[in-house]
This record gives structure tokens, sequence and C-alpha cells, in this order.
């Protein structure tokens, strides 16, 4: 059974249709990739699925129960994190309270020593060791995205979905981090669904990738066949 | 975690302030008397607009529901003050939580400008319902105590002040500070880590609001008359400029800016309406070198002097 599942996602704005029908589906265990040409909806798709925004029509399935609607702090309990394409840290909180903010409302029963001692250890796991007594705000772009994901894995998430963590990135930090994202899903288990405009780095890493184009899934199959695909070339590169 | 140092250093000032009125005739005793209702109120208002980022101008409105409630129901109904205060609490609670809930949906300017047209709604009804708040004459109420001293006073302020700031200092460094700051920085992002962001900004509202009516009351049975000057605009202002001078969005710095405040005050009082012209120019001075008030200013003397990096 599908960890995550989308049935007919629509969401209009006004009357622009943003997302059209959406159908899709994450197993878990699995790293998903979403991509498409910009405006194609993939961040509202995020949107809609974490309950930032209800979508108009459709339902999201998640861990076998309905989500639809739910609010984002509910669905982040019931296991869901997520980063954000630009980034949100909490930017006058050092960074061991960014995390910390996130463990709290994981463990509200554990101690102090408890939660701080994770939130350390998940700002170790990103390569942000160093740094926890740093304001968010000081932080540069690449190092808020690891922050970012830090506090999405200190949530105690089944599903991370990932907004284009590689952007501004130079070769040797992308080829660490899918690295590391690999190793979230082969040692911790996790599934992923990642938004990511750099091919290079995503079609090696997913098993799948779903492609959006104007609000509709154009397809959906191994990295592979997707490349090769004449629509998706289409979309991306027009006629 | 708390510094052996700050415990230290909090009980030698609580000892100090217990001892200072000692040696002090009437009037310096009135003004810390004043200054520790200030305290109050810039503490519980920086709960609300420093930590979780609603800056709320119906904070002096709650110490007026405060007031009124008590002095009401010990002028009218004689019903002992102490009790009276409770229920100005309570009732400012209750307040605090509608207009909360009516102004979740709302950030920034939206808030402020529906909270102060919640102030100055109750402004004129306190001012027009001559029968029962006497309106701007003012509303006789009977003492805290059998008789009156100031003294007593002080002792009984200093008592609610050292009350509200534990109560403060705890949910400020409890999982509930690290939530109201996640809120304030950035909402959708604290919801996305499972933070409650509703709950927790009606609860700041909640408890800000029965501090302020807890603190209203007690100033009203100081004063014996109480007057539409409390529940006003330039009481909020006044408690809004004590914050951001001290320091908003700390601990000390509404304290220090209390006292600071409400002390200059005192000496430019002489200059009539001009002390509003001081204010004015003090804020301003502060806004534009010190965005994070004297304790900010304190702060950085500190990291410059021993941590040249941090």
């Amino acid at each position: 059974m599908a960890l995550l599942e989308g049935r007919k996602i629509c969401k209009s704005f006004g009357g622009v249709q943003a997302l059209h029908n959406v159908d899709f589906d994450v197993a878990p265990g699995t790293i998903v990739g979403l991509i498409g040409p910009n405006g194609a909806g993939k961040t509202t798709l995020f949107n809609a699925v974490a309950g930032a925004f209800k979508p108009t029509s459709g339902q999201v399935v998640f861990d076998g129960s309905d989500i639809t609607g739910l609010p984002a702090n509910v669905i982040c309990r019931r296991g869901m994190a997520r980063t954000f394409q630009v980034t949100r840290p909490f930017a006058a909180m050092t960074c061991l309270e960014n995390v910390m903010v996130a463990a709290i409302n994981r463990y509200p029963e554990k101690p102090r020593s408890f939660i701080e001692g994770l939130a350390l250890e998940k700002l170790a796991l990103v390569g942000l060791a160093d740094m926890e007594r740093f304001e968010a705000r000081h932080l540069n772009v690449v190092q808020k995205k690891r922050l970012e994901m830090a506090r999405a894995l200190a949530t105690g998430p089944k599903l991370l979905m990932l907004d284009e963590v590689l952007g501004g990135l130079n070769t040797q930090e992308i080829n660490q981090a899918v690295a590391f994202i690999r190793r979230l899903r082969d040692e911790l288990g996790l599934t992923v669904l990642w938004i990511e405009h750099v091919m290079g780095a995503i079609m090696p890493a997913a098993e799948r990738v779903i492609v959006l184009d104007q609000g509709q899934v154009l397809m959906v199959g191994p990295p592979n066949e997707v490349v090769k695909d004449a629509r998706v070339i289409q979309a991306y590169l027009g006629e | 975690m708390i510094c052996k140092k700050w415990v230290l250093a909090s009980a030698l000032i609580l000892a100090g302030m217990c001892v200072l009125p000692l040696g002090l005739g009437i009037y310096p005793q009135h003004v810390l008397i004043v200054s520790l209702f200030y305290v109050m109120m810039a503490s519980s208002w920086n709960l609300l607009a420093g930590y979780t980022g609603q800056v709320s101008f119906g904070h002096a409105a709650m110490a007026g529901i405060g007031a009124y409630a008590s002095g009401i129901l010990a002028a009218k109904a004689g019903i002992h003050p102490w009790i009276g205060v409770c229920v100005g609490a309570v009732l400012a609670a209750l307040i605090g939580l509608g207009l909360g809930a009516l102004c979740l949906k709302m950030g920034g300017i939206y808030l402020s400008l529906t909270t102060l047209a919640f102030s100055q709604i109750l402004h004129i009804i306190i001012v027009n319902e001559y029968d029962v708040t006497r309106g701007t004459m003012g509303l006789q109420v009977p003492a805290l105590m059998a008789d009156y001293s100031k003294l007593g006073y002080y002792y009984i302020m200093l008592a609610a002040a050292v009350l509200i700031l534990v109560i403060l200092y705890w949910m400020i460094h409890s999982n509930l500070g690290l939530n109201f700051r996640a809120v304030q920085n950035d909402e959708l992002a604290a919801r996305s880590v499972g933070v409650k962001v509703l709950q927790v900004r009606m609860l700041a509202f909640t408890v800000a609001s029965a501090m302020a009516g807890f603190a209203g009351g007690l100033y009203g049975h100081y004063l014996l008359l109480i007057t539409p000057e409390i529940p006003s605009l330039d009481l909020q202002f006044y408690v809004l400029a004590m914050t951001v001078i001290g320091g908003m969005g700390s601990f000390i710095g509404p304290i220090v800016g209390a006292f600071a405040l409400n002390i200059l005050a005192e000496k430019i009082r002489d200059y009539g309406e001009y002390h509003v012209l001081v204010f004015g120019l003090v804020a301003l001075v502060v806004a534009r070198f010190a965005p994070n008030g004297l304790l900010g200013v304190w702060r950085k003397f500190r990291s410059s002097t021993a941590h040249p990096l941090a």
C-alpha cells in the first residue's frame, strides 16, 4: 500500500487552476522525484498535501488515513515533514532552538536534556554541529537548507518532502547532499518525495519520477524512461 | 538552564527592592509603586508583542477591565477588593481570549488596528455609562487594607510583580516559550513542524490579558479613584514605549524600561505637556540607534568586550 496517495487533487486560485486532477502515489521506502518546468504546480502540490492550504477538491491519503484539509501541524504529527523552496528558518532563534521547536512538539513529555540531545544529533547529521549557538539569520542559503532539513528530521517523520534542496549548491555539495538523502532512506528507512530542478542529481537518486506540467501529471515512470519521453522533453524545451 | 550568577543577582535585587522604600519618603514610594504596576503591564505586554508577535493595543483596556470590574464590585456590591481583583483578572482573561480569537487570522497592522478599536470602544463605554462607572469623574473605590499605608501597598505590588515575573519567566523558558518565538518568527514554518499556532496565540492573549487585569485591579485599589485614564491609549503607548525602549522580546528589557521611563516621567513632570515630547524623542533615538532597546545596547557592549566573535 502506498504511504502517500493523491486522488484527483485540484487547486484553483481565483480563475487560475494550479492543479487539475492530480493522481499520484508514493510507495514506502522509495525516493520519488517530482519534476516539471517552472509554474507546473510542484510547490502548490506540496502545499496542498502538507496542509499549508486545502485542496479545492480531491483527496490526500497518508499512512492509511484521509488527511485532506487537516491543519499542517496535525499532518506533521502524523509523520509528514517538509522543507521550503524559499527557506523559512526561525530567523531570530539559534540553530539549536530551531530544531528544538520541532523536537518538543514531537516529544512534548520528554525532558529538556532529551530534546537538546535530539536536536544536537540532527544538527550533527546535517553537518551543522558547530553552528548550534548561531542565530539562523546569520546562516548562508546552503546552511539554511540544511537547518530546515534538520528541523524536518526532528519531527520524526515517515515521509520527508524536500522542495529544491539543491538550489545554489556546487557540484561537490550536490553529490554530498544526494548521498545524504540516500542515506536517510537506506539507514533511517525514510520515504522521500523530492522536488528538484537539478536533473543530474535527482535522476540517479530517484526510483520513480512524477512529471507535472501545467497543473497536470504528464507522466510517471522510472527516471531512464522519463528522460527519453518525447512529451517531457517538449514540456521542458517547447516545440 | 538557569545560571547560578543570575539567581544570585535576582535574589540580591529582590532583597534590595525589599529594603529600598524603608528610607524613602511618601513621594518616592509612590513612584516605585506606580513603576511596579508598569513592570507588570510592560512585561505581560511583552509576552504578546515581544514573544508571539501580536502587537496588541488593547492591553491598557485589559487593565481597565480589571480595575473597573473590581472597583464596581467593591463600590456598588460591597465585595471585598481582593476577591474583586481576582474576578477582574478572570474577566480580563475571558475578554482577552475573545479578542485573541477575533484576531486569530490577523497579523501585523490588522491585529493592532482591531485591538485599537476594541480599546476605544471600551473607553467610550466607560466614559458614557456614568451611572455605573462615574465617567470621567472617576469611581471611588475602597483600599485593599484597613489602614492605608504606602509601604503596605509597595510590598503588595512588589509581591504581585514578582509573582507575574516568575510565571512569565517559567513560561518563556519552558517549551511554551520556544513555541511562542517560533510563531513570532514564522507562523507557516512553525505549523509545518507541529506547533499548534492558533492555540499558542490564544494562550498568549489570555495569559497576558489576565495579568493586565490583575495589575489594573491592584492599581485601581491603590489609587482609590478609577478613571478612564487606565484603559486609555495614553497608558497603552506608555507601556509600549517602556517595552520597546527597555528591549522587546527579552525578559529583563520591559522591567528596566518600566522603571527608567516612569522615573524619567516624574523627573520631567515640571515641563508639563512637553514631557510627551521628551518621550517621543527618547523613543525615536532608541528606535534609530538601539532597535533592541537598552538591553540590546548592554548585550552589544558585553559581547564586544567579552567575546569579540560571538
